[in-house]
Parts: structure tokens; sequence; C-alpha cells
């Protein structure tokens, strides 16, 4: 592990705070490639054969990050992209670029540490190409602050070419949410797979914006865009899946289930279909409401009272 | 024991029961037969207290206390259960979680209940209780589950609905297992090959009993009359 000189402390910080939310001590195995920013400075970078990153400060705070994985790289163990912000204002801007090549296996492991901050705008931009017959997993997960100080745009742009797979997994359920707008747009080519889930869980006066693209633009590509938001007290919850079928044979599923608990709760969805090709074929499901009655009784007949069935219910939900 | 005192239960302006006294003594088997519609599954969800079940008029006792204004889940707590003819899915929650409910549980156990319903432990502990489950495994998964909570009464709503006819026999060595074990069986159902394994029956016609007996002589009566009889059901409807 490469920790930048001079930032030691912000490095252990970071890491004290996600092993202990996480119970994952590979942040520090140096047989574990990481990058690891602070505010608006990269101070941990950790590489593997195959994989080559840079990063670059602009004079504006602008943190750029180039990843890049070589053709027929495999990586076993999950690649950890840990983005903290340790003072109690501010504002952290980063931009990712992925250029994943063919025949590459990897798996990204995202957190973000925002637990000790009072008021934050973090805005996240990524751009990521993954290259034939690859299988990427990206998975997300977010340590907020429990007063809802935090702000969080995170926007994602990729394509996913010929035979490759990508999974993404986005959660932000253990810790208050404050403010977060979640879009991801993806162009699918021929036989590709991607399968998104989303699960965030909203308390208090928290807002949370979700948008989820699928272009399904080549032949047979297959894509599942799916969200769970748990929305309680005064949450205010937006989500907007989209699937486009371009090409013969694609085909999209798009699900949104949002459960309310609470009288000032204000959830939507919209799902979004539309075919151009003939041979395309698209479907849905959404449901807005509370926890399911059938569900609830199912519990209660096994002892459990309301509250413990609802709580059992919600835990497998955003599990 | 447990007792049903001049029970009556409306819908929509359907009377659809009119008026049942029951009596479920401990440690035997009872069924409640009669074809679709004549609320059979009425009365399980009445002696359960499901939210959209509250009687109109009439007692349920349990040893003699009243228990009509109880929740479900004081009832739970009071040893009755319910297996669901179609049990609810659960996204996230695994058939070890849902066996658990989360709470400490010997392995040892679980995976006896699992062996008597025919799953493979190995195979289904860590399977999800969501809709990838068929509706027989799912259907197993909940006898089990009614297994492990060892209840004093259990309400078993068409037991083999979903279930394949080759597993008729786990179905009827599973209530010998119970019964054994001191558990009371309600048994809801129009398969004779179950009903016969019940001691005592009521059959159940236009929200009523109709008659009660021993188990035998009551699917006899059923076989050879209840098709053609011209009652008006409404249960089913409702």
């Amino acid at each position: 592990m490469d920790i930048v000189k001079g930032y030691e402390e912000e490095f252990n910080q970071l890491v004290d705070i996600y092993e202990k939310n996480t119970e994952d001590k590979s942040l520090r195995n140096p047989s574990v490639a990481t990058i690891i920013v602070s505010g608006n400075k990269v101070v941990g970078l950790n590489s593997v054969k195959g994989m080559y990153i840079n990063s670059k400060v602009r004079n504006d705070g602008l943190v750029m990050i180039d990843v890049e994985i070589e053709d027929n790289t495999v990586i076993p163990i999950p690649v950890h992209l840990c983005t903290g912000f340790l003072e109690k204002t501010g504002e952290q801007i980063l931009k990712f670029n992925y250029n994943i090549g063919s025949n590459v296996r990897v798996k990204f492991k995202s957190h973000c540490i925002l637990t000790k901050v009072e008021k934050l705008h973090h805005y996240m931009e990524s751009e990521m190409y993954i290259g034939k017959n690859s299988h990427v997993v990206y998975e997300d997960e977010h340590f907020h602050d429990e007063n809802g100080g935090v702000f969080v745009e995170t926007i994602t742009k990729m394509k996913v070419d010929e035979n490759a797979y990508f999974a993404s997994k986005f959660y932000e359920t253990k810790t208050r949410v404050g403010r977060i707008n979640v879009v991801m747009d993806i162009e699918l080519k021929d036989n590709a797979k991607v399968n998104l889930e989303s699960k965030i869980y909203g308390q208090k006066d928290d807002i949370i914006d979700i948008k989820e693209v699928l272009r399904l633009n080549g032949e047979n590509s297959s894509g599942i865009a799916t969200s769970t938001v748990f929305a309680t007290d005064s949450t205010k919850a937006h989500v907007i899946n989209e699937a486009y079928g371009n090409a013969p044979y694609a085909r999209g599923h798009i699900e949104c289930n949002e459960i309310v608990k609470g009288s000032n709760v204000s959830v939507s969805t919209i799902p979004v279909l539309k075919v151009n090709n003939e041979k395309a074929e698209l479907t849905h499901e959404a449901s807005v409401g509370r926890i399911k009655q059938d569900q609830l009784e199912t519990l209660m007949s096994k002892g459990l009272t309301e509250d413990e069935a609802a709580e059992f219910i919600v835990n497998g939900l955003l599990s | 024991m447990l007792r049903l005192e001049n029970i009556k239960y409306s819908k929509n302006s359907n009377d659809i029961i009119k008026g049942i006294s029951m009596k479920f003594e401990e440690e035997k088997v009872y069924g409640i037969v009669g074809n679709n519609g004549v609320g059979k599954s009425t009365i399980g969800y009445i002696i359960m207290g499901l939210s959209d079940y509250t009687v109109n008029d009439g007692k349920i006792f349990l040893d003699d206390n009243d228990i009509t204004d109880l929740s479900i889940t004081e009832r739970a707590k009071k040893g009755i259960a319910l297996l669901w003819q179609e049990p609810a899915r659960f996204e996230g929650i695994t058939v070890k979680n849902y066996l658990t409910l989360n709470k400490k549980m010997n392995i040892k156990e679980i995976e006896e209940a699992l062996n008597l319903v025919n799953l493979d432990p190995d195979k289904y502990l860590n399977r999800l209780v969501d809709k990838k489950l068929s509706g027989g495994e799912r259907k197993k998964v909940e006898l089990a589950s009614c297994i492990l909570l060892k209840p004093k009464y259990l309400i078993m709503d068409e037991p083999d609905s979903g279930i394949d006819i080759m597993s008729l026999d786990m179905i009827v060595g599973v209530m010998d297992y119970l019964k054994n074990k001191g558990t009371t069986l309600i048994v809801i159902t129009h398969r004779k090959e179950i009903a016969r394994k019940c001691e005592y029956s009521y059959l159940i016609c236009a929200g009523k009993v109709f008659l009660e007996g021993e188990s035998n002589k009551i699917v006899e009566y059923y076989e050879k009359t209840c098709d053609t009889c011209g009652h008006i059901n409404y249960a089913e409807e409702a």
C-alpha cells in the first residue's frame, strides 16, 4: 500500500471508520488494489498486476482518477475504492474514468465514508467502458452522518461491450441518507448482460432520487434494473426506471418497490419502456405502499408483533 | 380445549359463517371438510384472528379463556399456529432465517424439520423464501416452520394444495409426527386421503356445520352427497 506522504493520519482515520462499519480489514492488505480519497486528496493507492491507476488533482479541487485494466486480466480479490471526507463542511468532486479491457474479471467494492460531516456536497461522475467478454461487479455502499447533512450525487455512464456482464449493487441502508441523487445510464452491445440493484432506506426528511436507464442497443442484450426504497417519516423518494429495446431479441425488465411507513412520506415511481424493434421485449413491475398484509400476518401468526414483523421484512428487503 | 361458540361472520353483506360451534380437544386430529367456497378456510382465519376476519357474533375460547378479541400475535403466543394455504413470499430472507425468525435455534432441529418435509437442508437452508421457490417448495418450508413452532393447535389450511401428489405420504407423516408431539391438528381439506387421517370431522356447507362425527363416516357422506346437494355458498366469491 502506497500511503501518500503527509496524509498518513487521514488514511488511518478513514480506514478505521471503514473497518468499524464493515469489519472488513482488507484495506491495509498489500495484495488488495485500493484507491483511497480523502476530501480532495488521494491519500492511498495500491495497484495489482494488469491494473493501472493514475490520479490527478486539479487546482480547483477536482480529483480525477483513471483506472485501466489490461485485456485478459483476472483480479481475484476485490478492488477497493474508498472516498471519505473528514472535514465538517465542504464539497468533494470526483471524476472516475474506467477503461476495462476484454476478457477481464474484476469486482469493485466502493465505500463512501461521510460520517463525520455536518454539511457536504459529494459529487462523483464516472464513465466506464467494459470490453468484450468481461465480467465486472461494482458494489457501492454508503455511510453518511446521522444529521442528514450529506448531499450525494453520483452520475454514471457506461458502455458494456459484446458478451460482457456488469452487475451493480448500490446500498444506502445502514445510515441516514440526507439527500441522494443516483443516475446510471448504460448502453449494452450484442449479448451484453446487466443487472442493476439499488436499495435505499430513507428516514426523517431524507430526499431520494434514483434514475436508472438501460439502452439495449445490441442484439440479444438483456438488462434488469431493480430499485427498492423503504421510506419512513417524512422521506421524499422519486424513482425513474427506463428501458429502451433497440435491437432484436433485446430483453429488459425494470422493477421498483417502494415501501412506506409514516403519514408524511411522499414517494413516486415512473417506469418508462420504449421498444424500437419489434423483436425486443420489455417488462416492468412496480409497487408503492405499505408492507403487504399477508406478509405481516404470516409472521404475526408465528408470534412476532406487528413491529417485529415489519422490521424482519424490511431487513430482508434491504439486505 | 379450543372452542368456537356460535360464530357468525359476514363480508360484503354476505353471511359467510352462520352460527358455527366447534370443539377441538387436545392432542386430537380434526377435519373441517366441504366443497370449495363453503367457508372452511374462513373458519381457520377466524380462529387465527386475521385482520379481515373479525367475527360479527360469537366467542372463541381457549381453555375456557375468551380469546375472541386477542390479536394474531397474542393467539400465536398462546400456541395457535396456521399452515397457510398459499404462504407469502419474502425477498432477501433465507429459509434458515425464516425458520428461526432470526432467533437462536439448534441447527439439528432445523435440519430435522426440513428432512421431515422432504427438503434437503444442504440445498435449502440458504435459499431465499422469494418467488424463485416453487409453490410446492414454499409450502414445504411453511410446513417445516409450523413443525419448529411446536404449536398446541395447528390449523392446516389445505395442507396438500400446491404439493405434488407424491408428497401426500409426507403430509400424512408430518400429521402423525405433530400428533405424537402433542399438537392438536385442525385440518381444512377436501381430499379424502387427508380427511380420513382425522379422528373427528365437521362437514361445512353454506356457512354452517352440516354434519359432524367420526371422520370416515363424514367423508363417506361427503363423497356421496356434497357435489350435487345444491346449497348456495358465498365464501369463495366474498
